[in-house]
C-alpha cells in the first residue's frame, strides 16, 4: 500500500517501511540498542533525502528507547542521577549536533560527513567489540570464568577533580568525563539519527565502570532524553521531521523489539555481541565503499533549502 | 528597460502569429487542480484542444504540428560535482540554477527538430535543451550554455527522476483539427502553481499559443501536517514526541509479560 509522506514530499511503500521497522526494531530487541544506525541507512537507500532520514529517524528512537526504558524503570535499574547527568550533557551536545547538520547541509558536505562518522564510528566500535567477544568465547571454551570488576579498581577518569557521589552505581567520579560522554553521543546523535547506545554503552562500563546490570536502563533514559530534545530541535531548525515516516518506523520497531528481546534472552551473551560486532562492522564497510568507489553519478542536484532530491 | 523587453515579446509574439491570425487554439484540461492526499502516487493530466479556422482560411495541404509543455514553479537548485581528494568522492565544485521549472514535460506531434526551426525553439524556449539556464551572481557567467556539464547534469539527473520529460510523439490527433495529449505527473512532483503552453505549427511557422494553468497542492491531513512542521516547528517536534513515548508505553502495555 503506498503512502504518501507529507515531509518527505514523495510515496513509500507502507508495508516496506514497516518491514524495515520492524526488522531494526527486532535487532535492537536482540541487543539491546537503538538500531538507528541500522535504520537511517536503510531509509536513504530506499530514496529518503539524508536530511529527512536523520530526523525521523530521531523521533523513532525516542519511541523505542522509551519501550524499553519503561521496562528497565520497572526493575528499578537505573541510576536516575547519573541519567540526569547524561540527560542535561547530552541536550547541550544535541543542539551542537543539529546546530552543525544545518551548518553542513548549506555546504552541501552532510552526507559525505554522515558517511565518514558511521566509517570512523561503526568501524572503530564493531572492531573492538568483535575482539572483546571473540577473547569472552574462547575464555569460555576453555573454561575460564570471564574477569569480573573489582570494587576498588581505578582508571584515569576516576582521578579527575569535581566528584560526585553515585549511589545506585556505587560511584564516586569525577563529573568531567561524564558531561564529555554525555555531549559528544549528544551531538553524534543528532548529527547521525542514531541513539548512541553502541557507543554510550561500552564508554559507561568501561570509562567510568558503572556495574553493567545498571548500564542499559541508564543509557536508555540518556538516549530518550536526549533523542526527545533532538526530534524538537530539528523539527525547529530543520522541519525535517516527518511524522508519518517516523509513526511507521515507531510502531514497526517497537513490535519488532518485543520478539528480539525474547529471542536475545535465549542467546549467549558473548555470541550475540560477537553478531553485533559483524553487523556493525558490515554497515561501517558499506559507507566506506560508498566514500572510496568511483560512483556512477558524479553530480547531485539540491534546493536552495539544502533538500538532497 | 522591462516595458522594452515586454514590448519586444509582445512583438516577437506578433510576428509568430502574424502570418494566420485565422487559426485559434481552443485548450482543456482533464482538471485544473492536482490534490495530493495520503494515496498520492503520480497522475496524468490531459490536454485536448481543437485548432479552429474561421470560414475565409483556405484549407492547407500540410498537416498541423502541436507542441504541449507544462513548467512547474520555478526553484534554485545547486548542483554539486564530486571530485576524488585523498581517495575520497567528495562535493567539491558547484553551480546555482536560479528560476529553473522544478518540473518540465514536453509533448509533441513529431520530433521538436521537425516540427520547427532551432531559431524558433530557441526564441520561445521550448524544449529542455532550448531553456534559458540562468546562473546565480557568483558563479561569474549570466546564464549556462548547453555544452556546459553542470547544465547537462542537471537535465540527466532531472530526467531520471520523471521530473523532466519529453514525448516526441505524444499529441495525437483523433481528427483533423483536434488534438490530445497525457502529461504524467510523477509522485515527486513539487507542488504549486503549473504554467501549461500549447504552441500550433504548421510548415515550421507557429500560428497561435494558448496558456492555462494547473494548481498541484497538497491536501488535507497532508497540507496541515506541512504547515504545521513549517510554520510551528516546536509544536510539531513535542507532538512527534508525544507520540514516539506514547508508541512506546503502548506497546510495553500489550506485550507485558511480568
Amino acid at each position: 500500500m503506498q503512502i504518501y509522506l507529507p515531509i518527505a514530499e514523495l510515496p513509500v511503500n507502507m508495508f516496506i517501511i514497516f518491514g524495515m521497522g520492524g526488522a531494526v526494531g527486532f535487532l535492537s530487541g536482540l541487543f539491546g540498542v537503538g538500531g538507528g544506525f541500522l535504520l537511517t541507512p536503510l531509509l536513504i537507500f530506499s530514496g529518503i533525502s539524508p536530511a529527512v532520514a536523520v530526523a525521523s529517524t530521531t523521533a523513532q528512537v525516542v519511541a523505542s528507547s522509551a519501550s524499553a526504558a519503561i521496562t528497565f524503570w520497572r526493575r528499578r535499574l537505573i541510576d536516575m542521577k547519573l541519567a540526569a547527568f547524561l540527560v542535561a550533557s547530552g541536550i547541550v551536545g544535541s543542539s551542537i549536533g543539529v546546530g552543525i547538520f544545518s551548518l553542513l547541509r548549506r555546504w552541501g558536505q552532510l552526507d559525505l560527513v554522515i558517511a565518514i562518522c558511521y566509517v570512523t564510528f561503526l568501524g572503530l566500535v564493531g572492531g573492538l567489540m568483535l575482539t572483546e567477544s571473540i577473547r569472552a568465547m574462547i575464555n569460555a571454551r576453555r573454561g575460564r570464568p570471564a574477569p569480573l570488576r573489582k570494587p576498588g579498581q581505578h582508571n584515569w577518569a576516576h582521578g579527575l577533580p569535581f566528584k560526585v557521589r553515585f549511589p545506585r552505581s556505587k560511584l564516586y567520579i569525577s563529573v568531567i568525563p561524564i558531561i564529555a560522554i554525555g555531549v559528544g553521543i549528544g551531538a553524534l546523535g543528532a548529527l547521525l539519527g542514531i541513539g548512541g547506545g553502541f557507543i554510550l554503552v561500552p564508554a559507561l562500563i568501561y570509562l567510568l565502570r558503572v556495574p553493567t546490570n545498571i548500564v542499559i536502563g541508564t543509557s536508555l533514559i540518556q538516549m530518550t532524553g536526549t533523542m526527545a530534545v533532538a526530534t524538537v530541535l530539528q523539527s525547529t531548525t530543520n522541519h525535517t521531521v516527518d511524522g508519518v515516516l517516523a509513526l511507521i518506523l515507531m510502531v514497526g520497531g517497537v513490535i519488532g523489539a518485543q520478539f528480539g528481546t525474547r529471542v536475545g534472552a535465549v542467546v549467549r551473551g558473548d555470541q550475540l555481541r560477537a553478531m553485533l560486532a559483524l553487523l556493525v562492522l558490515a554497515v561501517g564497510i558499506r559507507f566506506l565503499v560508498d566514500l572510496v568507489h568511483t560512483p556512477a553519478e558524479l553530480f547531485s542536484l539540491a534546493t536552495l533549502t539544502g533538500d538532497t532530491r | 528597460m522591462i516595458r522594452a523587453a515586454a514590448l519586444a515579446c509582445l512583438a516577437l509574439l506578433w510576428l509568430g502569429a502574424a502570418p494566420a491570425r485565422s487559426e485559434q487554439l481552443i485548450v482543456a484540461l482533464s482538471s485544473e487542480e492536482v490534490r495530493i492526499t495520503s494515496n498520492f502516487t503520480g497522475t496524468s493530466i490531459t490536454v485536448f484542444g481543437a485548432i479552429e479556422r474561421d470560414a475565409a482560411t483556405v484549407s492547407r495541404a500540410e498537416f498541423y504540428d502541436v507542441v504541449v509543455a507544462v513548467k512547474g514553479p520555478p526553484e534554485t537548485v545547486v548542483t554539486r560535482q564530486k571530485e576524488r581528494i585523498l581517495g575520497i568522492w567528495l562535493n567539491s565544485a558547484s553551480r546555482t540554477f536560479v528560476n529553473i521549472p522544478s518540473f518540465y514535460a514536453i509533448n509533441s506531434s513529431r520530433p521538436l527538430s521537425e516540427v520547427t526551426t532551432p531559431q524558433i525553439l530557441k526564441r520561445f524556449q521550448i524544449g529542455a535543451d532550448d531553456l534559458v539556464f540562468p546562473v546565480s551572481a557568483d558563479a561569474g557567467a549570466v546564464s549556462s550554455g548547453a555544452d556546459d556539464e553542470f547544465r547537462q547534469a542537471f537535465l540527466r539527473l532531472k530526467r531520471e527522476d520523471g521530473l523532466f520529460r519529453s514525448q516526441a510523439y505524444g499529441v495525437t490527433f483523433p481528427g483533423t483539427e483536434i488534438f490530445q495529449t497525457a502529461v504524467q505527473i510523477p509522485a515527486n512532483v513539487p507542488v504549486g502553481r503549473y504554467v501549461v503552453m500549447v504552441y500550433l505549427f504548421r510548415d515550421g511557422a507557429l500560428l497561435a499559443t494558448d496558456q492555462s494553468e494547473i494548481r498541484i497542492a497538497k491536501m488535507g491531513f497532508e497540507q496541515f501536517t506541512f504547515d504545521l512542521a513549517q510554520n510551528q516547528g516546536l509544536l510539531y517536534g513535542v507532538i512527534c514526541v508525544i507520540l514516539a513515548v506514547f508508541t512506546g508505553w503502548l506497546a510495553g502495555v500489550i506485550f507485558r509479560r511480568d
